[in-house]
C-alpha cells in the first residue's frame, strides 16, 4: 500500500462514510471473547457463507456493557441499529433467521436500540 | 556559572547553588537531618524514608537526601510530627531486623543502632518478623547475612554502578526482597571480585569482612608458631580513624603495636612494593625496548582487579604484569629468604597481612602460585577494621605507644613503596624506577602530580629520554571500561597503542579507599588518607625503589636480578580466564 | 411493512418481572387495533433504565414511557401509535448520562481496520496538527481543554508536554502507560483492544508537540489481545507511512515500539516503568528529576496514560473549548470508570466529570445485584478509599473524591453491599499492596506488612483496641515517608474505612463480631434446638466431624472443631442452623 497523505485520509473517510452497508458486529474484546464471542462470531461467519447472506460481518471492541457480553450489533433492512446481549450460538442463529432474514427482532435479547 | 537559589530552612534564609539537596543545605543552618540509607559517598538511594522534611504549601513530606532546594521553598526539618514519623519508620525497620546487636560484628559501629539510640527507642512497638534467608560465607572474604539487611541499596549501588561487577542485586519484592547474587546463588559462584566495597558501605552488619581475628589470636597463642606480620601502606593512614584521628600516619606506632600483640617480626608491605616495582619496571622496560610482550603493561597488584580481569576482560591477560602483589611477595620471602637467613623453620612461620582490603583474604589461596615457598605464603589476612578491634581487645593504648622500627630486611621501604596505597601511586613509583632503567639516569623531579588525585580516569604523558610514555590510571572498576575500550579499539584498528602503562585499582581512591578500611569513607577522607602517604614519601630520604639499599641487598644475596630465574619462580604468577558464574 | 418497533421491559427493582405479561396485553391491543402488520412488539432484555417500572420504548421516534400500567396500553396505542401524540404523564425525558469521548469508538469501529478508524474522524486531528499547527499551538489547545492525566494523579497534561518541550536535550520519548493494574479496573484494556489507533494518534500528537522521535507502549503481558491489536495497528501504521519518516508528507518522523510489563503493579509508577523499559529492576526513583527533564535513559520523556492519550485526538479534532464544556471547573471532560463488585450492570461507563456518584451506581448501572443497600463504593483501586452510602451524592471529580478521603485513581469503582465487611475490604487492598510493594522503601515494605498483620488479627478476633491507634500511626508514616504513590496511598483503604466504619472495626475487636458475616473466624454456627428435627443431615455432612449427637438427643456443634465451612447450614432443610 502506498504512503498516506492528507488527501488519502480524506478520500478514505469520504468513501467509508458514503457506504452504509448492513452489518453484524460482534464485540470481540477480552470481555466478549471470555463470554463466548468467538463461537458466536464463527456461527455468523459460517451461516453467512453457507446461506449467501449479503450482510457484512465485522468485529468491534468493548462497548462497556460487559455484563451483557457477548454483544452483537445488527444493522439490517433499514431498521434501527439493534444491540443484542448475552448472545449464544442459538441466539446467533435466531438473529440471522429472524432479524436479518425476516426483519423480526428477537425477543428477550435486545439490550439497546438506536 | 551555577544559579543560586534562595529558600528558608526553619525560617532561616539560605542561599545555595541550584541542585543542592535539602540535606546538604540544612548544614548551613546547623541542622544534621537524620539519615539511614544515604551514605555521604554515594548518590541518594531514597529507600529508608527517615530524612523526610516538611515543605510549606504541600501536605506531602519530601526526602531531604534527594530533593534539591527550589527557589522560595520554606522547609521545616523538624517538628513533633516529623520526629514521630521518623521514629515510626525506624521502629518498622527494627521490626524486620534481628535483635542481636550484642553479638553482631557491627555492635557499637552500626548506623541503625546509632539512630535507634538517638531516637530513644527502648521497646518494641511492632512484633518482629524476620525473613528466613541463609547466610553466605562462601567467599572467605565477605560474609553476607541478608537477614540483617535493611535494603538501603548501598551495596547494590556500589557493586553495580561503582564497581560494575553486578554480583549483588535485589531479588524478589515486598517483604521477600533481599540482596543476593542473581539466581539466588552464593557469592563465591557469582562474578563477585571480593573488593568489599559493599561491606565498607553497609550501614549494618549485613555485609561484613570475614572475621579472622580469632585465627590470628590462636596462632599468636600457639607456641609452635613463629608469628610474623606485615602491614600495607594504606593501613597506617587510616587506623587512626578507629580512634577518631583522621589523616595521621601511624607507621611507627603500628610497628610497636604489632610487636606488643605478640608478633615476632614486623615487616612492611611497602618493602614488598619496592620489589614489585623492581620487577614491574623491568618488565615494562623489556616490553618497551625489546618488544618481548605487548604493551600497554597493566598493573596487577590489586587482587580484585585481577579477578575482575580474569572474569570480564580476559583479552587483556597478555598485557597483565605477571608480578605478584606486594604482600604476597613479602609472604613468600618471609618463608624462604627470611627463614633461611634467620634459620627459622618456614613450616613454623605464621604470616599475617594487615590490609585495607577484603580481597587479599581471597588472594592468599587464589592459585598454587600463592604457595611458592612450599607453604601457604600468607596464612591470614586481617583488614584495618579487624586490627582496630584487636587493639581494643588487647586493651592497648594505641595513641600513646612509643614509636618503633620495622624489622630489618623486609621492613625498610622507600618513598615509592608507601605511595602504593593511593591511586596513581604504583604508576608514580614505576615511572621513577622505569626512568632509571631506561635512561640510566635518575629523575630530577620525582613527583608526578598528574598521576595523583581522585579523578576516576587519569591520562597523561611522561617524557623519558625523548620517548613519550602515555599512561592511564583508573580506580573504581567502572572506570576501567573506558581505558580498556581504548586499548581494544587500537588493537582492532591496528592503530598506535593509546597507552604504554596502565594502573588499575579496584577501589575508588586505591587502597586508601579499600573495602577493609574504616567506615564512612568519602572522597574527602580518601584525599586525607592519601595525603598522609604522600607526606611519608616526601619525608623519606630514599624515594626510588631501586635505590633502597635493602632491595639491592636482597637481589644481591638472594634473588639475583629482576625477572631472573628465582624472581620468576617466587615473585611472579599467571592468569587464567575464570567463569563469571560457577553455577 | 413494519413502521414502528415497540420495546417493552419491566425495570422495577423488586417484584416479579411483568415484562412478558405486559407484552402479551400490549400485543392483544395491537391486534385489536389491527396494527399487527405495522407494529412490531419486542421484549427487551435491557433498555438502560432502572427503577422506572414498566418501560415502553417506541422506535424510530425514540419515545420512552415509564411506570406504564396495563391501563395505559389503550391510550398509548390510540394516541402515540396511531396519532403520534405524546403522553406527557408517561414520558421519560432523560438526557443520556454517559458521554463517550475516550470510548467514542469502542464497540463502534473494527479495531483491526484502519479505514474504519479513519471513517470515524481518525487521523483528522493528526493531519491538521502536522500540517497546520505549531507544537505550541497543540499544547495551547490541550491547555484550553483542561485535560488532566487519567492515570491517577490528575496532573495537567499540557504542563507535562510543555515542560518536556522546554527541555533542550534530544532525543525525547513518549511513553504510553498501559500497565493497568488496579484490581477490577480495565478501562485501558478496553481502549487498547477496541480503539488502538486513537491511542497511537494521541501519542503521535504528543510526540509532535514535545519534539519526540520515539515512543513506547508499556503494556502488561497479561493483556495479550491488547498487545496483539496494538502490534497489528503499529504494523499497519508503518505500512501506510503513518509511522516512520516524514509522516503525512510533513517533516515529522516518529516510530513506536512495544515493551511488555511482567506484571509488577509498581511498574505503573512512571519512574519504575522507565527503569523497567531500560531493562532494570522496576523500582521507583525519587523525583525530581521529573521524567519531562530526565526520563527514559536520562532523556526528556512524557508518560501519559492510555485514556489520556485517547482523549487527545478528540481534543485536537473538535477543539479544546468543546472538550472543556464537559465536566466541572477543575476537572474537565469525561472519565471512564470500570464499575464492578456487587453491581447489577458491571462494565465500563464514561461520564462527564461532576456527575453524582449515585447516578453512576443506580441510573447507569442499575444498583446492586442483590437488591440490598449499597454499603460503600471503593474508588481509586488499592490506592483509593471507600465512599460510604451516606456520601453517594458526591459529585465525582478529582478534588471531591480527594476530599472524601479517596481518589479518582485510574477509574476502578467497586461497589459493596451490606454483605461486605469493611475490615475485610481494607485487608484485601492492603494485602494487594503488600504483595506488590517493590520492597525498596522501608515505610511501604514493612509498614504495609505490619498493618496487614494487625488487620489479620482483627478479622480473626484477636484484635486489641490499641491496634486502631497503631494502624493510624503506621498509616501516617507510610503516607508521609514512602517514596512513591504506591506506598503513600497504600494505607488509604485502611484510613478511609477506619474513618467511616470505625464502629465495624470495634465490633470485630470488642464484640468479636463481623456484621457482614465475612470474617470466618468470628462466625459461630449453632443448631437451634427448637427448629431441629434431628434428621442427622448436618451430622453426616460435616466434613470435620464437629457435630455430635444422635437421632434421639439431637445434635450440637463442637466450636473447637468447627471450621466454619457452612456445610451444615447449607444442608439443613429446616433452617435450624444459625450463623452469627
Amino acid at each position: 500500500m502506498s504512503k498516506f497523505n492528507k488527501d488519502t485520509i480524506i478520500a478514505i473517510h469520504n468513501q467509508e462514510t458514503a457506504e452504509q452497508p448492513d452489518y453484524i458486529s460482534v464485540g470481540m474484546s477480552a470481555c466478549g471473547i471470555a463470554a463466548g464471542a468467538q463461537e458466536v462470531y464463527d456461527v455468523f461467519a459460517k451461516q453467512i457463507k453457507s446461506r449467501n447472506f449479503t450482510i457484512k460481518l465485522r468485529k468491534c471492541g468493548c462497548a462497556g456493557m460487559c455484563y451483557a457480553e457477548p454483544l452483537v450489533e445488527v444493522k439490517a433492512n433499514g431498521m434501527p441499529v439493534v444491540t443484542y446481549g448475552r448472545v449464544t450460538e442459538e441466539i446467533a442463529q435466531l438473529i440471522l433467521e429472524k432479524h436479518v432474514a425476516n426483519s423480526i427482532l428477537v425477543n428477550d435479547c435486545v439490550v439497546n436500540i438506536r | 556559572m551555577t544559579k543560586v537559589v534562595q529558600a528558608q530552612i526553619n525560617g532561616i534564609l539560605i542561599r545555595v547553588p541550584e541542585g543542592t539537596t535539602i540535606l546538604e543545605a540544612a548544614k548551613q543552618v546547623q541542622i544534621k537531618i537524620p539519615v539511614l540509607c544515604k551514605h555521604p559517598d554515594l548518590p541518594p538511594e531514597a529507600s529508608c524514608g527517615i530524612c523526610i522534611v516538611r515543605i510549606k504549601g504541600t501536605n506531602k513530606m519530601l526526602r531531604a537526601c534527594c530533593t534539591p532546594v527550589e527557589n522560595g521553598m520554606e522547609i521545616i526539618t523538624h517538628d513533633p510530627e516529623i520526629i514521630e514519623i521518623r521514629r515510626t519508620v525506624i521502629e518498622l525497620i527494627l521490626s524486620n531486623h534481628p535483635n542481636d546487636c550484642l553479638k553482631c560484628q557491627r555492635n557499637n559501629d552500626c548506623e541503625l543502632q546509632r539512630l535507634t539510640a538517638d531516637f530513644g527507642i527502648h521497646s518494641e512497638s511492632f512484633p518482629t518478623f524476620l525473613r528466613d534467608i541463609p547466610k553466605d560465607y562462601s567467599t572467605n572474604a565477605i560474609d553476607l547475612d541478608p537477614v540483617k539487611c535493611i535494603l538501603c541499596g548501598r551495596c547494590v549501588h556500589v557493586c553495580q554502578n561503582q564497581q560494575n561487577v553486578w554480583a549483588l542485586s535485589f531479588l524478589e519484592r515486598g517483604m521477600q526482597t533481599r540482596i543476593s547474587p542473581a539466581g539466588d546463588i552464593q557469592l563465591a559462584d557469582s562474578p563477585c571480585v571480593r573488593c568489599g566495597q559493599c561491606a565498607a558501605h553497609c550501614p549494618t552488619g549485613a555485609i561484613v569482612e570475614k572475621d579472622d581475628t580469632g585465627i590470628v589470636w590462636n596462632a599468636l597463642q600457639n607456641k609452635e608458631k613463629y608469628c610474623v606480620v606485615q602491614m600495607a601502606p594504606a593501613v597506617r593512614a587510616s587506623i587512626g580513624e578507629t580512634f577518631g584521628q583522621i589523616g595521621v600516619n601511624y607507621t611507627k606506632k603500628l610497628y610497636a603495636l604489632l610487636r606488643r600483640l605478640g608478633f615476632k617480626a614486623v615487616f612492611d608491605t611497602s618493602f614488598g612494593a619496592d620489589i614489585t616495582i623492581m620487577e614491574e619496571a623491568s618488565e615494562f622496560e623489556e616490553r618497551l625496548l625489546k618488544q618481548t610482550r605487548p604493551l600497554p603493561l597493566i598493573t596487577s597488584c590489586c587482587p580484585s582487579w585481577v579477578d575482575f580481569m580474569e572474569k570480564f576482560h580476559t583479552d587483556m591477560i597478555e598485557n597483565f604484569s605477571s608480578c605478584k602483589s606486594p604482600h604476597e611477595i613479602i609472604g613468600v620471602l618471609s618463608k624462604t629468604y627470611y627463614a633461611e637467613k634467620f634459620k627459622i623453620d618456614p613450616s613454623k612461620i605464621f604470616m599475617v597481612s594487615i590490609m585495607p582490603c577484603t580481597s587479599k583474604k581471597y588472594e592468599i589461596q587464589r592459585s598454587s602460585e600463592m604457595f611458592a615457598s612450599g607453604f601457604q605464603d600468607i596464612d591470614a589476612v586481617l583488614c584495618t577494621r579487624e586490627l582496630g578491634r584487636m587493639i581494643k581487645q588487647a586493651g592497648i593504648d594505641f595513641e600513646n605507644l612509643p614509636e618503633e622500627q620495622a624489622d630489618s630486611i623486609l621492613g625498610e621501604y622507600s618513598g615509592a613503596g608507601v605511595i602504593f596505597g593511593s591511586t596513581g601511586g604504583v604508576m608514580e613509583a614505576a615511572l621513577r624506577t622505569a626512568h632509571y632503567l631506561i635512561t640510566g639516569r635518575e629523575l630530577e623531579h620525582v613527583e608526578f602530580e598528574s598521576v595523583r588525585g581522585l579523578e576516576r580516569v587519569k591520562e597523561t604523558e611522561v617524557e623519558i629520554d625523548g620517548m613519550k610514555i602515555r599512561v592511564a590510571i583508573a580506580h573504581g572498576l567502572s572506570s576501567v571500561e573506558y581505558v580498556l575500550e581504548k586499548i581494544r579499539q587500537a588493537k582492532l584498528n591496528n592503530t598506535e597503542i593509546p597507552y604504554h602503562l596502565v594502573e588499575v585499582m579496584a577501589c575508588p581512591g586505591g587502597c586508601v579507599g579499600g573495602g577493609g578500611q574504616p567506615y564512612m569513607v568519602t572522597d574527602e577522607l580518601r584525599v586525607k588518607r592519601a595525603k598522609a602517604l604522600y607526606s611519608d614519601d616526601k619525608d623519606k630520604e630514599i624515594r626510588f625503589s631501586h635505590q633502597n639499599p635493602y632491595i639491592k641487598r636482597l637481589y644481591e644475596e638472594y634473588l639475583g636480578k629482576p625477572l631472573g630465574e628465582k624472581s620468576e619462580r617466587l615473585l611472579h604468577t599467571t592468569y587464567v580466564p575464570q567463569p563469571l558464574y560457577r553455577k | 411493512m413494519v413502521k414502528r418497533i415497540v420495546l417493552i421491559k419491566d425495570t422495577a427493582a423488586t417484584g416479579p418481572d411483568t415484562t412478558r405479561d405486559f407484552y402479551n396485553r400490549f400485543l392483544d391491543g395491537i391486534r385489536e387495533h389491527k396494527l399487527l402488520d405495522e407494529i412490531m412488539v419486542v421484549r427487551a432484555a435491557d433498555l438502560g433504565y432502572y427503577g422506572h417500572g414498566l418501560v415502553v420504548k417506541i422506535m424510530p421516534n425514540n419515545i420512552v414511557y415509564h411506570n406504564v400500567q396495563n391501563t395505559d396500553i389503550e391510550r398509548i396505542i390510540k394516541s402515540t401509535i396511531e396519532k403520534n401524540q405524546i403522553l406527557d404523564d408517561l414520558i421519560l425525558n432523560e438526557k443520556p448520562k454517559q458521554i463517550k469521548v475516550a470510548l467514542r469508538n469502542c464497540g463502534l469501529i473494527d479495531p483491526e481496520n484502519i479505514n474504519d478508524y479513519i471513517a470515524h474522524d481518525g487521523y483528522k486531528a493528526l493531519s491538521n496538527v502536522l500540517l497546520e499547527f505549531t507544537p505550541e499551538k497543540v499544547i495551547d489547545e490541550l491547555k484550553k481543554s483542561g485535560l488532566r492525566g487519567r492515570g491517577g494523579a490528575g496532573y495537567p497534561t499540557w504542563m507535562k508536554w510543555k515542560a518536556c518541550r522546554a527541555s533542550r536535550s534530544n532525543p525525547k520519548y513518549i511513553i504510553c502507560n498501559a500497565d493497568e493494574g488496579d484490581p477490577g479496573a480495565y478501562m485501558d484494556r478496553s481502549i487498547l483492544e477496541g480503539d488502538p489507533y486513537s491511542i497511537i494518534e494521541g501519542m503521535m500528537i504528543a510526540a509532535y508537540a514535545v519534539g519526540a522521535s520515539k515512543g513506547y507502549f508499556y503494556i502488561r503481558a497479561e493483556y495479550p489481545l491488547a498487545v496483539q491489536r496494538i502490534d497489528e495497528a503499529l504494523t499497519k501504521c508503518r505500512e501506510v507511512g503513518l509511522l516512520g519518516e516524514n509522516i503525512l508528507d510533513s517533516k515529522f518522523s516518529f516510530d513506536i515500539d512495544i515493551r511488555l510489563g511482567a506484571g509488577a503493579f509498581v511498574c505503573g509508577e512512571e519512574t519504575a516503568l522507565m527503569a523497567s523499559i531500560e531493562g532494570k529492576r522496576g523500582t521507583p526513583h525519587p523525583r525530581p528529576p521529573y521524567p519531562t527533564g530526565s526520563g527514559l535513559w536520562g532523556q526528556p520523556t512524557v508518560i501519559n496514560n492510555v485514556e489520556t492519550l485517547a482523549n487527545v485526538p478528540y481534543i485536537l479534532c473538535y477543539g479544546g473549548d468543546n472538550f472543556a464544556k464537559i465536566g466541572t471547573n477543575s476537572s474537565k471532560g469525561t472519565k471512564v470508570f470500570a464499575v464492578t463488585g456487587k453491581i447489577k450492570n458491571s462494565g465500563l461507563v464514561e461520564v462527564p466529570m461532576g456527575i453524582p456518584l449515585k447516578e453512576i451506581i443506580y441510573d447507569i448501572c442499575g444498583g446492586t445485584i442483590s437488591g440490598k443497600d449499597v454499603k460503600a463504593v471503593q474508588t481509586g483501586g488499592p490506592s483509593g478509599g471507600v465512599i460510604p452510602n451516606k456520601n453517594l451524592d458526591v459529585l465525582v471529580d478529582y478534588d471531591n473524591l480527594q476530599k472524601m478521603g479517596s481518589i479518582m485513581g485510574s477509574g476502578g469503582m467497586i461497589v459493596m453491599d451490606t454483605d461486605d465487611c469493611m475490615v475485610d475490604i481494607a485487608k484485601f487492598y492492603l494485602g494487594f499492596c503488600v504483595e506488590e510493594s517493590c520492597g525498596k522503601c522501608a515505610p511501604c515494605r514493612i509498614g504495609g506488612f505490619q498493618i496487614l498483620q494487625i488487620l489479620n488479627r482483627i478479622t480473626e478476633g484477636k484484635g486489641k483496641i490499641e491496634d486502631l491507634a497503631t494502624l493510624k500511626r503506621i498509616a501516617v508514616s507510610m503516607q508521609k515517608a514512602s517514596l512513591c504513590g504506591l506506598g503513600q496511598n497504600a494505607p488509604n483503604p485502611v484510613v478511609s474505612t477506619l474513618n467511616y466504619f470505625e464502629e465495624e472495626y470495634k465490633e470485630h475487636i470488642i464484640n468479636k463480631r463481623c456484621r457482614a458475616g465475612k470474617c470466618v473466624a468470628l462466625l459461630t454456627y449453632t443448631i437451634i434446638q427448637e427448629k431441629c428435627k434431628k434428621c442427622a443431615l448436618c451430622f453426616t455432612n460435616c466434613p470435620v466431624k464437629a457435630i455430635s449427637g444422635n437421632r434421639e438427643t439431637g445434635y450440637k456443634i463442637d466450636q473447637s472443631l468447627c471450621t466454619k465451612c457452612g456445610k451444615c447450614k447449607e444442608v439443613c432443610k429446616f433452617k435450624a442452623v444459625s450463623k452469627e
